[in-house]
């Protein structure tokens, strides 16, 4: 089954077949292995992506239905060198143990913060719900998507200053 | 033990350390880095440190115990200080001038007179060798400058970025997939396997029968999982041996019935812990690849050279044919001491002659993965006119904790951790009983501790209260150990325990001493009027010896209080028969973003003129009865079974007629 991915906003060719995930195309096709596997029943969030803005589990997504959307995946948010303000939080934080949950927090968190700038706790604790810790670095997290909000606060603050 | 095998001063002048001990979260790459790092004095940035691979790194019996840090501490701090000590020597001779006028600065030796000369020169003719002595003497504190401070992963950027590389993300080249036809019933044998359809499925490149195990090789996963549940196998039912219950005596002092008999004030009661999961996010997960003359597996294991002998003697290689290496891990938390999936990859990929991932499925993780045994504590304990404890009985009933199988040998230290209160108690009667389960059992954070700390914990509790007395008092007049005083005072400050807390909320308060290191904790938590337990925070005051990192320290022992948390309040691995039935997150679940405290408070309080001691599981042991007591303390409800549930809290809440 020929497909065109647009994935971190390059154009891939595959030929999976027609059964496969989009996850399996990541990893399997494409070598994006930062997406990781947990459950395959979109349960655990270790395999979120963004597509079209939201954080989804790319085990559950058909790769024929990825071929529609815009996927980025924790290999994309970043811009050369310079890491995404999640990503730099969650550092700063200390945010993770093993890490093997860490990709799917961020992508969930850039997707959060990209529709609601100042979220209040309970809105990072509701977006981040679907992505389970089991060495339980959970407040860090918190604490790592608050600092991110903030410093996107500041950038966005500064960013009229720039343009005048 | 000679500095070759520990330390290498590279020709750029970076240095790489060896060490068998293995990262799986804990922080000890990074703890290792510290040490090197502040010995030889250089920037962190400098030190590379490679883990368990066994063609590299000294003998080690493996990762467990929360003994990394505490095991390899002083030996790599002594490796490093040799290694200082040798380039300064050679730096003299070099400069012509005697040793005790040079001293270290980042990677460099000078002489304070504007002489310097770099490591990778002084490594560039002859590498550093030599046995390392066992008195070496160590930087002193004044000169320490990674030792006691913070610091980050240093896989954090990899980790954040996806490009760190787990087992799963094993790429070689011409690699396939491997999935296994799991038996009926554990231990059930295939007579005959009938693979005709599935050697004509698209991608199979193999079917493999050897011994007990069958399965399929494909080019993808897809494939080989579609091809191994299209095989016709015929099982034979395992032939279970009857196995007897070990009863190991863990202390007997003299005429402990005697004493109960004549105490002014007995209590017994009994605490169950259910069977729980690992519970990995990362599925187990391998790579093979077996040749006639060779093997490499890629594994996340708590015991390489175990893993490296394990797969040799099933594959028919010599040990020093087989080299394993192990990858970055999911968080396994003692399950990966079982060599399963690596043989399960190591004899595909032989019959296959392909490199082969094997990652078992989330449903396959729960089933067959071993698990925490279960446990029935009963405990009777006798106090005097005076409120103190005169003698004490208890019995562990539990299952096997090592995956090497019940071994009367190590089952004290094993399946009887911290059975024996931490409190001075004139006649105690301690016996533990390993009883035989069909359940698959093995290694799991903190053995039996987590248990057995939850019914001491909780007992002392009951006793305090049946003989009105605080809680933290009542411990303290039975703890003679300055340390565990220290950690239990501090802890009782920073959480304010004994001041008024709100309507159904309460205090509760657990400690212990682990391996070595020091745990006080006081849990905060709500409990609504249909049951229903909401931690709202938790204070830990943890000394752990000298502290390497302290953020490593909090992270870990924060992880581990929630993690506990999880365990106490919404966790049970239902079987039957040894089939475990919660195989998916809808049936086992774990606690989420949503159940998080709003504050898990550690204050790491090390104790500098003591060894370093382990904190990857010592932060689990006591939460559980911190919470149960603290469920107590709101509502009156005493629940001695885990999970505490809302039907269990609510039924020990009803007031009895």
């Amino acid at each position: 089954m020929r497909l065109v991915l647009t994935v971190n906003g390059t154009a891939h060719e595959v030929d999976p077949p027609p059964s496969a995930s989009l996850l399996s195309v990541l990893r399997d096709d494409l070598g994006l292995t930062g997406t990781r596997f947990g459950c395959g029943s979109g349960q655990c969030g270790a395999c979120y992506v963004i597509a079209d803005g939201r954080a989804v589990a790319s085990c559950l997504m058909p790769a024929r239905q990825a071929a529609e959307r815009e996927i980025t995946t924790i290999e994309g948010l970043a811009q050369g060198e310079a890491l995404h303000p999640v990503q730099d939080a969650f550092i700063a934080e200390d945010a993770m143990q093993c890490g093997y949950c860490t990709s799917g927090m961020i992508v969930s968190a850039a997707a959060l913060l990209a529709r609601d700038a100042a979220p209040d706790d309970a809105a990072i604790r509701d977006a981040l719900a679907g992505n389970l810790c089991r060495c339980g670095v959970y407040g860090r997290a918190i604490r790592a998507v608050r600092r991110a909000a903030d410093a996107l606060g500041v950038e966005g603050a500064r960013a009229p200053a720039m343009g005048e | 033990m000679n500095l070759e095998e520990r330390i290498r001063v590279e020709p750029d002048g970076s240095v790489t350390a060896f060490s068998g001990k293995i990262e799986f979260g804990q922080g000890i790459r990074t703890a290792f880095t510290q040490l090197v790092a502040n010995e030889l004095d250089v920037p962190v940035e400098r030190v590379r440190v490679v883990l368990g691979d066994t063609e590299q790194v000294p003998f080690d019996f493996g990762t467990f115990g929360s003994n990394s840090v505490a095991q390899e501490a002083p030996a790599l701090r002594r490796a490093a200080a040799f290694a200082r000590r040798t380039l300064i020597e050679r730096a003299a001779t070099r400069l012509g001038v005697p040793a005790t006028g040079l001293n270290t600065q980042d990677g460099t030796i000078g002489d304070g007179n504007g002489e310097r000369v770099s490591y990778a020169d002084l490594v560039r003719e002859a590498p550093l060798a030599g046995a390392i002595p066992d008195d070496e003497p160590l930087l002193p504190p004044d000169r320490w400058r990674h030792i006691g401070k913070p610091l980050s992963r240093v896989e954090a950027r990899d980790i954040v970025t996806g490009r760190a590389r787990y087992t799963a993300d094993v790429r070689l080249q011409g690699l396939a997939r491997g999935a296994i036809a799991r038996p009926p019933a554990r231990g059930a044998r295939a007579k005959g396997v009938d693979d005709r359809a599935a050697r004509s499925m698209p991608g199979v490149v193999a079917v493999v029968h050897d011994g007990d195990i069958v399965g399929v090789v494909a080019e993808r996963e897809e494939q080989a999982r579609a091809a191994a549940d299209a095989l016709e196998i015929d099982w034979e039912a395992p032939q279970r041996e009857a196995l007897a219950t070990q009863v190991v005596p863990l202390r007997e002092d003299a005429d402990t019935d005697g004493a109960l008999a004549s105490a002014a004030l007995t209590r017994s009661a009994t605490y169950t812990l259910p069977s729980i999961a690992s519970a990995s996010i990362g599925p187990s997960a391998a790579v093979a690849l077996v040749g006639s003359d060779g093997a490499t597996i890629y594994a996340g294991t708590h015991r390489p050279f175990g893993l490296r002998d394990a797969v040799a003697g099933r594959v028919g290689l010599p040990q020093d044919r087989v080299r394993v290496m192990p990858q970055m891990s999911s968080g396994t938390y003692g399950r990966s001491s079982a060599p399963d999936v690596s043989i399960e990859a190591a004899v595909l990929s032989k019959h296959a002659r392909r490199p082969v991932l094997v990652q078992w499925s989330r449903a396959e993780e729960f089933a067959y993965s071993p698990s925490r045994p279960e446990a029935v504590l009963e405990v009777t304990a006798g106090l005097d006119a005076d409120g103190k404890i005169v003698a004490w009985r208890y019995d562990e009933h539990t299952n096997v904790h090592t995956a090497a199988g019940p071994d009367p040998r190590v089952a004290a230290m094993t399946s009887g951790r911290n059975a024996i209160p931490p409190y001075a108690i004139p006649s105690a009667h301690v016996v533990l009983h390993v009883e035989p389960t069909p359940l698959r059992t093995a290694n799991f954070r903190s053995l039996a501790a987590a248990e057995n700390v939850f019914a001491i914990e909780s007992f002392v509790d009951e006793l305090a209260h049946a003989s009105h007395q605080d809680p933290l008092a009542f411990r303290m007049r039975h703890v003679d150990d300055p340390r565990l005083r220290r950690v239990m005072e501090r802890v009782a400050d920073a959480s304010g325990y004994g001041r008024k807390v709100p309507d159904r909320r309460g205090h509760g308060f657990a400690c212990t001493l682990y391996h070595g290191t020091y745990v006080a904790q006081v849990a905060e938590v709500e409990v609504s009027s249909s049951g229903v337990v909401r931690v709202w925070r938790v204070w830990c005051v943890v000394d752990p010896g000298l502290v390497i990192n302290p953020d490593g320290v909090r992270n870990q022992v924060e992880g581990g209080i929630q993690q506990s948390a999880s365990w106490t309040l919404l966790e049970e691995l239902r079987h039957k028969g040894g089939r475990v039935a919660t195989t998916s997150w809808d049936t086992y679940p774990i606690a989420t973003f949503r159940d998080a405290p709003e504050s898990i408070e550690v204050l790491v309080e090390g104790d500098a003129n003591a060894p370093s001691t382990g904190v990857g599981e010592p932060g689990a042991v006591p939460s559980a009865a911190a919470i149960a007591n603290a469920v107590f303390a709101a509502c009156g409800a005493r629940v001695r079974d885990v999970p505490l549930t809302r039907e269990r809290v609510r039924k020990a809440a009803q007031p009895v007629a």
